[in-house]
């Protein structure tokens, strides 16, 4: 469960997110759309605790994120939209780095580690520095990564960035299986495609200010016009729809 | 020529940019760096002059030494810059990330050579007016040099420049041409770290201070064979000297042959490396975008012994120092540091081995124990600069990652601490070595021995402490180098602040330690007053090191919870 109160961000005088009302309930796929700048990453960064609000507060699951970070990010599981790693430590390591900074100890904890890098197709090279891995391989261990502590709220920020088909397909299966499982997945993305397949709410930012959410039915009846996502993204957002 | 003007313009673009946009606090930021580099500069020019004032007060061989001094400067200067050429043009023709933007450009490969080699030689030859400045002045001022010796500084410099920014870029154009990059980047580094430490060996075991007391050589001719400098009148850096040693010297003589030997050797340079990058750099380019590697991670005895004394501060600082410990020793720009660190010890503990306690006219117990005193300070010293290499960037060191820290559920404070003890063991281990074998070699009271070792061992917690904390006060994420982080404004004011750290603990421990040795040495008991005395310098110094602990990490934990990723 996700609730944002008045959120807003302002940066050396400009709001890049202004007052942000939200309340996301527990299991569910949450796609947050919107142009470039229009304030997706620093809402996500506001709620991974890597940014802090000018104003208004985030509950997650019912903590305050400024009152009690550490016990907020412990039921966080945050995938950034750039893969920047320790590059020094081999896959194996970083995942035991993971775990050592969130707590997980334990003997299941040498399982757990096989498993997603058997799961992210990363076991050939769970022994190699990760500054021989290619972008997308990066991408996908910080997806593992972020899975190790079993979160119950997943934020990522452009999650398809990097990865190949079968990676896409992979990330989209696991984030359908985590909401099945009562994880909530809030997530930024450029591809409408892909919020329309796996989102049950969505939200449109533009400027700053959502101007539009719900489901895909809703946002279709508050921009009046029929067809996919990308059509009624570009009416709200001000885009051509047609050409 | 107007896209070579394009190619270097984003650097010019850029630096104006910064200065307009520079707030107030990085005016200050300004203002002190270039306070002290101006002391800095006034030190070096005001040491040398003394130097020269004292050689031309000896008759006969004074000039013959100021000529071999400055010899020896330029043979200096000449292959330092050879180095520093080779070290930014391996990053200015291969590693920058702005390159395959230029690459992907309609720009000719001639054009794009010059423009990135232009960079090399901005990046490399501000040291050459750093550093040779005030010796090249203060030379003027002592032969009190006409206009003439000034201007053939420029016609001398440039050539100068431009020969070894050429042969620093030919070297790295045909190192890259057999290895990758990064490789070539390792084995420069590696070379260049022995190659620093085989000169500083050599020189330090020289003992180049005889040189100043002809009294220890038996004849005259044995002491000017040992002045005899490296030199080869095929080095540009010979010809430089003697140009510049005429015009000192007002020798009538035309110097007309070593400005041809310098400008034609420079252009002929310029020609040699175009051509060369006409037939090698695009392929080196090539070779250096090329994916890295496969490299396995290795196990190490040491992270096993780290993890084994780290267990009991819990899951989130074992992870966090193992990690620090495999970053370290992967990144070969970083443990091939300790090779320096190395000889820097050898020399240290060499020079307490000759000193000549026996033969100074102060009772060699006094001398000793103030020798000994003084130790502290310098031992202070060495792992103060230590620090501000390795300790000061500790937390700048996990560069664009930090997001993974910030957004973890470890709490500031415990991250700090964690980089705070992950460095204090091995610098605790090393400053005790220092101290109890230079102690032994003076063979101190047992009282000094005591008191320097605790001082020290205190000493190097304030000295770690300051070096997390600034470090967390003024970090450098999105550092293309570590090394950068540790010559920045954050870096200075480090150095500067653990300095006047060191000096205030030996200032306030000085006058009382001197009270109870001299008491101890006359027999006579210690007053009153003298016990309040030594009893209040004592509490001062305990103060100071909990300062110096407690508030560099405040300091840090306060900017750590303002850091925005």
């Amino acid at each position: 469960m996700i609730t944002f109160e008045n959120i807003t961000k302002i940066y050396s005088g400009i709001k890049a997110v202004d007052n942000l009302n939200l309340h996301i309930e527990q299991g569910t796929i949450f796609g947050f759309i919107g142009p470039n700048g229009a304030g997706k990453t620093t809402t996500i960064k506001m709620m991974a605790g890597v940014l802090r609000p000018t104003k208004g507060r985030i509950y997650i699951n019912g903590l305050d994120i400024a009152k009690e970070p550490s016990k907020v990010k412990k039921i966080i599981g945050f995938i950034p939209d750039r893969p920047f790693l320790y590059e020094k430590l081999s896959g194996i390591e970083f995942l035991r780095f993971k775990a050592g900074i969130y707590g997980v100890t334990g003997d299941s904890l040498r399982e757990k580690i096989l498993y997603l890098l058997n799961l992210f197709e990363l076991s050939d090279w769970a022994d190699e520095l990760i500054e021989s891995y290619s972008h997308g391989m990066k991408q996908r261990l910080i997806i593992a990564s972020a899975m190790i502590h079993e979160p119950r709220v997943i934020i990522v920020d452009e999650p398809m960035v990097g990865l190949d088909p079968r990676g896409a397909k992979l990330v989209k299966e696991l984030f359908k299986e985590w909401a099945g499982e009562g994880a909530t997945v809030f997530m930024s993305t450029h591809t409408l495609a892909l919020a329309q397949e796996v989102c049950h709410q969505i939200a449109i930012v533009d400027n700053g200010r959502i101007v539009a959410s719900g489901t895909s039915e809703d946002l279709k009846k508050q921009a009046g016009v029929e067809g996919d996502l990308e059509k009624i993204f570009l009416k709200i957002t001000g885009g051509v729809a047609t050409r | 020529m107007r896209i070579f003007k394009l190619l270097i313009s984003p650097r010019f673009i850029g630096f104006k940019n910064s200065l307009k946009k520079s707030q107030s606090n990085s005016r200050l930021k300004i203002l002190t760096l270039a306070g002290t580099g101006i002391l800095f500069w006034l030190a070096l020019f005001f040491f040398t002059y003394r130097v020269l004032a004292y050689f031309s007060s000896q008759e006969m061989i004074g000039d013959i030494l100021a000529r071999h001094l400055l010899a020896m400067v330029f043979l200096t200067f000449f292959s330092m810059l050879i180095f520093s050429h080779i070290i930014t043009a391996l990053s200015n023709l291969y590693l920058s990330q702005d390159l395959e933007l230029c690459y992907s450009s309609p720009a000719s490969l001639a054009e794009l050579f010059l423009s990135r080699s232009f960079y090399t030689v901005i990046d490399s030859s501000w040291m050459l007016l750093v550093f040779g400045l005030p010796v090249m002045i203060a030379y003027g001022f002592v032969y009190s040099a006409g206009l003439n010796y000034y201007l053939s500084l420029i016609y001398v410099s440039f050539p100068l420049i431009i020969i070894s920014a050429s042969l620093g870029i030919m070297v790295i154009m045909i190192l890259v041409r057999f290895f990758p990059a990064q490789r070539a980047r390792d084995i420069m580094m590696f070379l260049s770290i022995i190659l620093i430490i085989l000169l500083y060996l050599l020189f330090r075991f020289l003992r180049p201070e005889r040189l100043v007391n002809p009294d220890a050589f038996m004849s005259i001719a044995q002491y000017l064979g040992a002045l005899k400098a490296p030199s080869s009148p095929y080095l540009p850096s010979h010809w430089a000297t003697d140009l510049l040693w005429a015009r000192l010297t007002m020798y009538s003589g035309s110097q007309i042959l070593n400005y041809l030997l310098l400008w034609s050797t420079a252009f002929a340079m310029v020609v040699i490396d175009i051509w060369l990058a006409g037939l090698i750099y695009s392929e080196g380019f090539s070779r250096a975008q090329e994916a890295k590697r496969r490299s396995r991670a290795g196990k190490r005895i040491l992270e096993k012994i780290v993890s084994v004394i780290t267990r009991p501060l819990g899951p989130d600082t074992t992870s966090l120092i193992a990690k620090e410990v495999r970053t370290f020793f992967r990144d070969n720009s970083q443990w091939s540091q300790l090779l320096l660190l190395g000889a820097l010890v050898v020399v240290y503990l060499y020079n307490f081995s000759v000193l000549p306690l026996e033969r100074s006219p102060i009772k060699s117990i006094y001398l000793q124990n103030a020798l000994s005193f003084l130790n502290i300070g310098l031992a202070g010293f060495v792992i103060s600069a230590l620090s501000a290499r390795f300790i000061f960037p500790a937390v700048s060191s996990e560069g664009q990652a930090f997001w993974i820290i910030l957004s973890s559920p470890l709490s500031p404070r415990r991250f700090l601490w964690s980089k705070f003890f992950a460095y204090l063991l091995p610098m605790l281990i090393l400053a005790e070595v220092l101290i109890i074998y230079t102690n032994y070699l003076l063979k101190v009271t047992p009282f000094m021995m005591a008191l320097s070792s605790v001082t020290i061992f205190f000493l190097v917690f304030g000295i770690v402490s300051l070096g997390v904390g600034l470090g967390a006060v003024y970090p450098n994420f999105r550092h293309e180098n570590i090394a950068q982080v540790a010559t920045s404004f954050g870096g200075l004011v480090y150095m500067i602040s653990s300095s006047v750290f060191i000096a205030l603990v030996i200032i306030l421990e000085s006058g009382p330690v001197y009270t109870i040795l001299s008491s101890h040495f006359r027999g006579e008991p210690i007053t009153y007053l003298q016990w309040i005395w030594i009893v209040g310098s004592f509490s001062l110094v305990i103060l100071l090191i909990i300062l110096a602990i407690q508030r560099p990490m405040a300091a840090g934990l306060k900017a750590f919870n303002n850091y925005e990723g």
